[in-house]
């Protein structure tokens, strides 16, 4: 019953904070929003193409490309734009295709198509890509060449009839499965799911850190002193501003997650995996800002270091970058994200809302984040509790 | 009602209460007079068993009191020197909440706020902000908090720290009722008049000791030290001192420019009798100044320094 009064007077604090309408209300949606609106569509890798001829063969390959789900073709006049619009992050990769194009192969010469990108997995997966539709588009020009180069028939002849002869033969059929995931094109999301994903985590983490300067203020006016002066113990007061600060995270996870819901039709998966996440989550934001509550002495500090804290985390922890991309074109910052609980809470959604999976499913995140809100309480419990007795 | 019994606490070398012992009877005020850092709010720490100690023991009603002992905190208030209140809950909110911490029943709870928020003048100001008051109205809901659940024993802080000179009026004379009324009362402060004011016996505490104790008066006897008369006056004053020589009580007399100094034992006792042996010996008194012993000088006597040193 005390710590239910501790934990209320920190939500009705919390609710009295005008700047709280704009950051825990207002901002998250209008970042979602933003973030759905310019992002939303998922990521698609960018290739440029320069292709100086019109011919049939250029236009045949360039058919190809665009059809192609993989990346986006983007046509562009010059090698050097396309050099340095990869060198700016504006195209993962380049296509040079030579000015006797259509020429060089009707001759059944060697034809040398530059591929630009920067150094990486994701420029591999991609030069990959272009290489087996390459190979496909080569096929029948190389049958044409060379039954024109054994005089069989004219080029043009040669390659319709080739055409009509591949379209008659089965051939090899080759069937993919793919294990795992591969990075590029497995996306499914809704235009808003990720970037309210992210938010999610994002502003439960960084609401509960920045409140953490109220549990500071508490002890440094001798409230928290004051409280066991009464006959309260420490357990209690300790029980009753760990409530608080849940309850804080818990008010910005749920108001996220059903405003999304209703506003942006956000799907969340499972609801029963869902609500364990944000409570789970929210020990986590809670832990947090307990620890920093119990470390740090002044207030007007701790307001600023928790925001510069709770924005770095989340970004390490895929809430500005996606998880997906990290993977993909910077394995180890990948790795490094692990460190924060968010990219486990994220992963745990992805589990529900891309894969269709149930609260079985995401138990072993669960856990990894019970251990790291045990580790917040513990500490921070140690530190408080020998704060307030000494 | 309550007894220390040679409380110790160090921090680091720094030996802060060394040997601090007193009691407090019921309907007594007992002041804790000493200058900043003294060891006052750590003696009171320990008291109230907000603070674990060294050494020593603390007693209320009898029974002993420890950091972990939640029932006997009961039948204390603790009224701290800081402004220990949420600043942006108002007075009502403040004294609710602290309320629910002393497992106040919910309708005693609502009657004992209305009746401390009349006690202690903010009742018009009930349902405002903390961070709205004045530097005062906030020491008077500090002091509120401290009496919501209507404790045995009264601790205060330092109540009066940065406070305007009409509020605090205000609050010695709350306290001076409080003690009226029977409820025992530890009073910290640095203020020699307010230890003079309220408090029946004085602890003076120095350095982490009780130098000495007692009423005002015996802690003035500690000097040895007389009450002075000082006699502006026109007329034959060496024949007047030659008559004030005589009276019982008056240990000396010296004439100086246009006044006569007497020291006695008591002033009050012996200033009928000397304003008419001057009378008689045909001296006029203009002006009677009476300079009785403080405890600023028995501070000044007891450690070597000011109180506001």
């Amino acid at each position: 019953m005390k710590a239910l009064a501790i934990a209320g007077s920190n939500l009705r604090r919390f609710a009295r904070e005008r700047a709280n309408v704009f950051f825990v209300l207002i901002l998250p949606m209008l970042l979602i929003l933003v973030l759905g609106s310019v992002f939303g569509r998922g990521f698609e890798p960018r290739v440029g193409l320069v292709a100086p001829e019109t011919g049939d063969l250029t236009q045949a390959l360039v058919d190809e490309l665009e059809a192609h789900e993989g990346f986006a073709l983007h046509r562009h006049s010059d090698r050097e734009t396309v050099v340095r619009a990869v060198e700016r992050g504006e195209l993962e990769a380049g296509l040079i295709l030579p000015p006797d194009y259509d020429a060089a192969i009707r001759a059944g010469d060697a034809v040398e198509i530059d591929f630009i990108a920067r150094p990486g997995q994701a420029s591999l997966s991609l030069r990959r890509t272009i290489d087996t539709l390459l190979a496909e588009q080569m096929m029948l020009p190389r049958i044409a060449a060379f039954a024109a180069a054994e005089g069989a028939a004219p080029f043009d002849q040669a390659l319709a009839r080739a055409a009509t002869v591949t379209a008659d033969t089965d051939g090899v059929h080759v069937e993919s499965t793919v294990a795992g995931d591969s990075g590029i094109s497995r996306r499914n999301w809704g235009q808003f799911d990720l970037g309210a994903q992210q938010q999610l985590m994002l502003f439960m983490f960084l609401t509960s850190l920045a409140g953490s300067a109220a549990l500071v203020q508490t002890r440094r006016l001798g409230i928290a002193r004051r409280m066991f002066a009464t006959p309260t113990t420490v357990r209690t007061i300790l029980l009753g501003e760990g409530l608080g600060r849940f309850g804080v995270a818990l008010v910005q996870g749920v108001y996220i997650m059903l405003g999304t819901m209703v506003v942006f039709g956000v799907r969340w998966g499972d609801p029963l995996g869902a609500i364990l996440i944000v409570l789970t989550f929210g020990l986590v934001g809670s832990g947090a800002a307990m620890l920093m509550g119990a470390l740090f002495s002044n207030d007007q500090q701790a307001a600023p270091v928790g925001v510069f804290l709770g924005l770095g985390a989340a970004a390490l922890g895929g809430c500005m970058l996606p998880l997906y991309v990290m993977e993909l074109f910077a394995p180890a910052v990948w790795t490094a994200a692990h460190v924060m609980p968010h990219a486990w809470a994220l992963e745990a959604f992805e589990v529900l809302a891309i894969h269709d999976g149930g609260v079985g499913d995401v138990l072993p995140f669960l856990g990894i984040l019970l251990g790291y809100a045990a580790g917040f309480y513990v500490l921070a419990i140690w530190r408080l509790r020998a704060v307030l007795t000494r | 009602m309550l007894e220390c019994r040679d409380l110790r606490k160090s921090f680091g070398e720094l030996a802060a209460v060394d040997g601090v012992s007193f009691h407090i009877a019921a309907g007594e005020t007992y002041g804790l007079l000493g200058p900043n850092g003294a060891g006052k709010t750590t003696s009171i720490s320990m008291a109230v068993g907000l603070m674990q100690r060294d050494g020593g023991q603390v007693l209320v009603d009898g029974e002993p009191l420890d950091p972990g002992t939640t029932r006997l905190k009961a039948k204390i208030g603790l009224v701290p020197q800081d402004l220990a209140l949420y600043p942006d809950l108002t007075a009502r909110e403040n004294l609710r909440f602290f309320g629910r911490l002393y497992d106040m029943p919910r309708a005693r709870l609502s009657r004992r706020v209305d009746e401390v928020l009349e006690i202690i003048g903010l009742s018009d100001r009930a349902n405002d902000r903390a961070d709205t008051f004045s530097g005062g109205m906030k020491r008077r809901l500090n002091i509120g908090i401290g009496l919501l659940h209507a404790p045995r024993l009264l601790v205060l802080d330092e109540p009066t720290v940065g406070v305007d000179p009409q509020s605090r009026n205000a609050i010695l004379e709350s306290i001076e009722q409080l003690g009226s009324e029977g409820l025992a009362v530890l009073y910290t402060t640095h203020y020699m008049e307010e230890a003079e004011r309220l408090c029946d016996r004085i602890g003076i505490i120095d350095r982490g000791q009780i130098k000495a104790e007692g009423t005002r008066r015996e802690l003035a006897q500690i000097l040895s030290q007389h009450d002075r008369v000082r006699l502006s006056a026109t007329g034959p004053l060496h024949e007047g001192a030659e008559a004030l020589r005589r009276i019982a009580g008056v240990q000396q007399v010296d004439v100086t420019d246009g006044a006569i100094d007497v020291l006695v034992e008591q002033a009050g006792n012996s200033l009928m009798a000397i304003l008419s042996a001057l009378e008689q010996s045909g001296v006029s008194i203009t002006g009677v100044e009476i300079d009785e012993p403080n405890l600023e000088a028995v501070f000044l006597h007891l450690t070597g320094r000011s109180l506001r040193d």
